[in-house]
């Protein structure tokens, strides 16, 4: 009787080793364990086993199971990792990958979105206005003399009707303030024109980001904390910010904004990055005329107007040598930022 | 403007202050420093040497080899080139660490294996105007050892932007006085012969214009000497870039760049009787100096004589026939000051400029005109020699500009934060040349005419100051978020779906060409005079403002074939523009967002499937854009497309789509079908809207049922979908179309005909439907399809 268990162990170790496949090894645990596998039968033979060597014949029987039980499990773990190893064969996990197409924003729409970002977790809101806009918004209100250059035919573009293409983003602060009293916090970022050729460093039509604040008691002290603020977060805490004195109709004091920057490979120098200035008294005045009333009374409230360059700041910021690299969309360079 | 640093010296000391200082200042006085030219030798390190020796070079027939003696006690062996040079003479030697202009440092060399230990220098080589091919030969006499530099007159040229505000500083004597504010130090004095005037009387002088020239100052001067200036003249002009003519007009533009009043000379044989400042009769002609003609307006102004002829453009430019020339012994010398806007007006309608006008039309100094005219007089007389009449003759008056300002002490401490005292403000206006009337109150210089308000004494005051003595505030106040804010954060998520789904963003020029006009792709098609056009377009290429963004999307895509791109996947959002009405309208400006796709769906590589872009791409785009929801085209015909059709978000129309027809595809060389679609922003972004609240979701399953279904092959999608709509079954939640068969060679499938298999989808809210259910609701749909549509189920 314990002969016949070895041996029937033997054979099913045997079976289970020679098993190729999950139903082969599935046959060997049927004809062992199944209900009349050999060991099974081997097994319902107790009742003929004398007393005395039931507990010796139990156990033989116990440890028959265990090992054929684990060499199941060990031969069927194998299997697993046999099938999922062959169902993988043949494939290269180095061949280039199966691309999706990649797009991307636009720099100037990016460095865009990054100023309009800083400025509005400054509270500014954002404000528009038309693009071809009249000589009274364009020119007039912001204090531009009938008879300055920039309304020339040959530095601006006008239509027969009279009006023009803005050659800057400011006339939307005239148009904001005559529809909103102060307080006011506004951006504007649009395009502008000038009659300018086209090269390496002009564009005819190019983008602007202005900002207007007007309240009362605004101060040079604001105008310089808010634009230093500004270009440290767009530039790096650490930027150096000047302001140099300058001329604009529209504001007065006026000044000129330059940020020390190290350009790879170049020693570390000023580069101007905007205008800007305390609103001139006579932008309020010309503004209390045509709303009819105090709201701006120049004896009342003061502000601050600055305005920058999109194009040139996407310039500083990536390097970009040639402006018009902007405007032609070659997907060489626009997937640059994707 | 040019100045130069050393004509600038003859007003101020600047001796101990760099170039970079000066630059500083300059900047931070609001004086743009655009050039820094260094003229001469800057370094010491060129010295005189005598050649001792010069012998064959053994290597180089070009070449010899020369000992010289530079003043060190051993001669120093020299390789050289030249050959204009004899052994004895003087000449420049750049020693090893000399600096020389064209930004090399010499340095110890072996030139052809023999030892050269500095260069001797040509004029060039070292700062100085070329001279003749060779070695610069210095005199005889010159001390051997002793820097070259100290031989020459060296000179900085600054090349400055003067502010439009700020005609005062377009002059030596003008920016020195700025210089000398700021470095705190005096202004030496300006030495102006006294000369007795007169009023003009009668035939010598008239001015009909007063408005126009409320001054103007004549002097005649006789027997004169027209020929060159002196030296020292010369040396002043050219060292501002000017080129000396002769001693007459050189004086004259020494004038001009010295104290900043234009003056003008003109020979007074070619007058006849007086001189008249009188309006241009309309149509009048006047040919200028420079040769060209124009035809005036009763605007311009004219110096002319008693016959009427014209004699020069009143401060814009003298005419070709009545100036100084080499045979001119009697001058009348003008001195005046012109209304600025009727001298920029002029210089405008003329296209004439000079550096007479461009200060004229900013405005000079009205209390300076007599003095230039004196000391104009003075120098005259000492270059050219001759006589001057014992009294200028003075027609009208200078203009008062300025007036006494206010400076207030509260809006003052407001406006700078407080950082600087009502003193410390009232120091900076008296060195800028203010007097002070009363405790707030300042006369402004006549040089000052900028300074009117109180804000421009306040400028003053912050520039000179400067602002890093500001200090820095910053506070925020809550501001609620825009109309412009809310479209600007949609448009933002837009494009950066369009991103996500491999979309490039473009940006295109606003202004396009009458030959991109065909591919405009407008939500309204146009109607004649619809375009705006701008009056003096740069280019044809800029001509018209764009109707729609496709023509600058299919522009960029032509540019990129061109570049080998092969998948082209474009868009771009921005403003169009049109008249509302014909032209007769109010123009409008409205944003649209514009798409285009072309080419491989995807890059190529090993796995792809190589699938060229069709229109279902760019159809799926739309919709992942709008999140998933659908959209139908609606064809309608547009000239220059093909496939073109509305597109609808339920029942609003949101854009246009369409294909570039294949002929204007094989014009352009794009080689793939071109899909393109604009949409109304302002519609798309109100899609974007977040829901209101969810929906729950079902509660019991639901089944599927498939259904082919044959009809003829023109039949569009659109008509079985409308039928499914139209036939309400409440419990079909929906209907997709899987697959579709056509087979063109008729075997399989009449060609005629298409099979199209659609997906059906049921459920109740409610319940579980049992099959029976299920199938009733099936039946029902397909009735209604067989019936309205007569297809015909496989």
């Amino acid at each position: 009787m314990n002969e016949s268990i070895g041996s029937i162990q033997t054979a099913a170790l045997a079976q289970i080793a020679a098993a190729t496949d999950v139903r082969t090894l599935d046959d060997a645990r049927v004809a062992v364990l199944g209900k009349k596998g050999t060991l099974s039968l081997a097994a319902a033979g107790i009742k003929e086993v004398p007393p005395q060597e039931k507990a010796a014949f139990g156990q033989l029987l116990n440890a028959a199971r265990t090992a054929i039980t684990a060499a199941l499990a060990e031969k069927q773990a194998a299997l697993r990792e046999q099938a999922d190893r062959a169902a993988l064969a043949g494939i290269d996990l180095t061949l280039p990958a199966r691309r999706v197409p990649v797009g991307s924003l636009h720099p100037l729409t990016l460095i865009r979105d990054q100023a309009i970002g800083i400025l509005r977790r400054m509270g500014f809101a954002l404000a528009d206005g038309p693009e071809i806009e009249d000589e009274f918004h364009c020119f007039d209100a912001l204090n531009t003399p009938a008879d300055h250059p920039a309304r020339n035919e040959k530095d601006t573009f006008y239509f027969d009707s009279g009006k023009l293409l803005r050659t800057h983003t400011s006339s939307v602060q005239i148009r904001t303030m005559e529809s909103q009293p102060p307080p006011l916090r506004i951006i504007a970022p649009g395009s502008a024109y000038r009659r300018d050729e086209i090269d390496a460093t002009h564009l005819s039509a190019f983008n602007q980001l202005e900002g207007l604040y007007v309240d009362r008691e605004v101060s040079l002290p604001d105008l310089k904390g808010t634009l230093e603020y500004f270009f440290r977060e767009m530039f790096g805490t650490s930027t150096e910010v000047r302001f140099r004195p300058h001329f604009f109709p529209f504001t007065e004091p006026s000044f000129e904004i330059d940020v020390k920057l190290q350009i790879k490979g170049q020693t570390p120098r000023w580069i101007e990055v905007a205008g800007c200035g305390m609103v001139d008294p006579a932008v309020f005045e010309s503004l209390s005329q045509s709303r009819k009333d105090q709201a701006y009374d120049p004896e009342q409230v003061t502000g601050f107007a600055f305005g920058m360059g999109l194009d040139r700041l996407a310039m500083i910021r990536w390097g970009i040598k040639d402006i018009r690299l902007l405007i032609e969309n070659d997907v060489r360079f626009l997937k640059q930022f994707a | 403007m040019n100045i130069s640093l050393n004509w600038l010296s003859t007003h101020l000391d600047l001796s101990g202050k760099s170039i970079p200082e000066l630059d500083d200042l300059l900047t931070f006085a609001g004086v743009e420093v655009e050039g820094i030219v260094t003229k001469g030798i800057s370094t010491d390190k060129i010295v005189v040497a005598k050649i001792i020796e010069a012998v064959q070079h053994p290597n180089a027939d070009r070449l010899k080899v020369t000992q010289v003696d530079a003043g060190e006690g051993t001669l120093r062996q020299i390789v050289c080139g030249a050959q204009n040079y004899q052994v004895g003479d003087k000449v420049p030697c750049a020693l090893p660490g000399a600096a020389l202009p064209g930004g090399f440092t010499i340095g110890e060399a072996v030139m052809r294996k023999v030892e050269s230990r500095g260069m001797l220098c040509a004029s060039s080589e070292i700062g100085l105007p070329p001279g003749e091919d060779g070695l610069l030969i210095l005199p005889a006499d010159a001390e051997i050892g002793k820097p070259v530099r100290e031989m020459f007159e060296s000179d900085v040229l600054l090349e400055l932007e003067v502010t439009p505000n700020r005609p005062d500083l377009l002059s030596h004597r003008g920016m020195a006085r700025e210089l000398a504010t700021l470095l705190k130090t005096p202004l030496r004095p300006l030495e102006i012969p006294a000369r007795a005037t007169a009023p003009a009387a009668g035939g010598d002088v008239r001015v009909d214009a007063p408005a126009a020239c409320p001054l103007y100052t004549v002097v005649r001067i006789s027997g004169v000497t027209v020929k060159d200036s002196p030296p020292w003249l010369q040396q002043r002009l050219e060292a501002i870039g000017l080129r000396p003519i002769n001693n007459i007009v050189d004086v004259s533009n020494f004038i001009l760049h010295e104290l900043g009043q234009p003056l003008h000379a003109f020979d007074a044989a070619k007058l006849a009787g007086g001189i008249v400042v009188r309006h241009a009769a309309d149509g009048e002609t006047f040919t200028a100096l420079d040769e060209s003609t124009h035809i005036l307006t009763t605007d311009d102004l004219l110096i002319a004589d008693e016959n009427g002829a014209a004699l020069a453009l009143g401060g814009v430019m003298g005419g070709l026939d009545s100036g100084v020339t080499a045979s001119t012994t009697d001058i009348l010398l003008e001195s005046a000051w012109f209304t600025p806007p009727g001298i920029r007006r002029t210089s405008r309608r003329t296209a004439l400029s000079s550096d007479s006008s461009y200060r004229f039309e900013r405005g000079v100094d009205p209390e300076g005109v007599l003095a230039a005219s004196h000391l104009a007089v003075k120098l005259i007389l000492a270059t050219a020699g001759g006589s001057a009449e014992e009294t200028t003759l003075v027609a009208g008056q200078a203009p008062v500009l300025t007036r006494p300002v206010t400076l207030d002490q509260a809006k003052l401490d407001q406006l700078m934060g407080g950082s600087i005292s009502l003193t410390d403000a009232g120091a900076i206006l008296t060195r800028l040349g203010l007097t002070k009337l009363a405790v707030a109150t300042w006369q402004v210089p006549s040089f000052r005419a900028d300074l009117q308000r109180h804000i421009d004494l306040v400028e003053e005051v912050a520039r000179v100051h400067g602002l890093d003595q500001v200090p820095s505030r910053f506070q925020a106040t809550f501001v609620p978020a825009s109309p412009v804010d809310a479209a600007y954060d949609a448009d933002m998520v837009l494009r950066r779906r369009l991103a996500a789904l491999g979309l490039h963003e473009c940006q295109t020029i606003k202004l396009i060409a009458d030959g991109q006009l065909g591919d405009a792709l407008p939500l309204r098609p146009l109607q004649d005079g619809d375009l705006i056009r701008v009056k003096l377009p740069l280019s044809e290429d800029h001509a018209v403002m764009r109707p729609s963004i496709v023509p600058g999307l299919v522009a960029s895509a032509v540019r990129n074939v061109h570049q080998q791109a092969k998948s082209l996947r474009f868009f771009e959002m921005g403003r169009v523009f049109r008249n509302a009405g014909g032209g007769k309208a109010r123009d409008q400006e409205s944003e649209t967002l514009a798409l285009l796709l072309s080419g491989p769906t995807g890059p190529a590589g090993w796995a792809a499937t190589g699938r060229t872009t069709d229109l279902y791409d760019l159809k799926g785009v739309l919709i992942s854009l709008l999140g998933g929801r659908e959209i139908q085209l609606s064809p309608r015909e547009r000239d220059g497309f093909v496939l073109a059709a509305d597109i609808k978000s339920g029942e609003q129309n949101i854009g246009v789509f369409a294909r570039l027809a294949p002929s204007r595809e094989r014009e352009l060389d794009l080689g793939h079908p071109v899909y393109v679609a604009e949409l109304d922003l302002a519609k798309l972004r109100k899609l974007l809207g977040s829901i209101d609240h969810v929906t729950d979701l079902p509660q019991f399953p639901g089944s599927t049922r498939d259904a082919a279904m044959e009809l003829p092959v023109g039949t569009p999608n659109a008509d079985i979908e409308a039928v499914i709509r139209k036939c309400a079954e409440p419990l079909l939640v929906s209907a997709e179309c899987f697959d579709l068969f056509t087979d063109p060679t008729g075997v399989k499938l009449s060609a005629d005909r298409k099979s199209v298999a659609y997906r059906f989808y049921y459920r109740a809210s409610d319940r579980t439907l049992t099959t029976e259910q299920v199938d009733a609701a099936h039946r029902k749909v397909l009735d209604t399809l067989v019936a309205k549509l007569g297809v015909k189920f496989r």
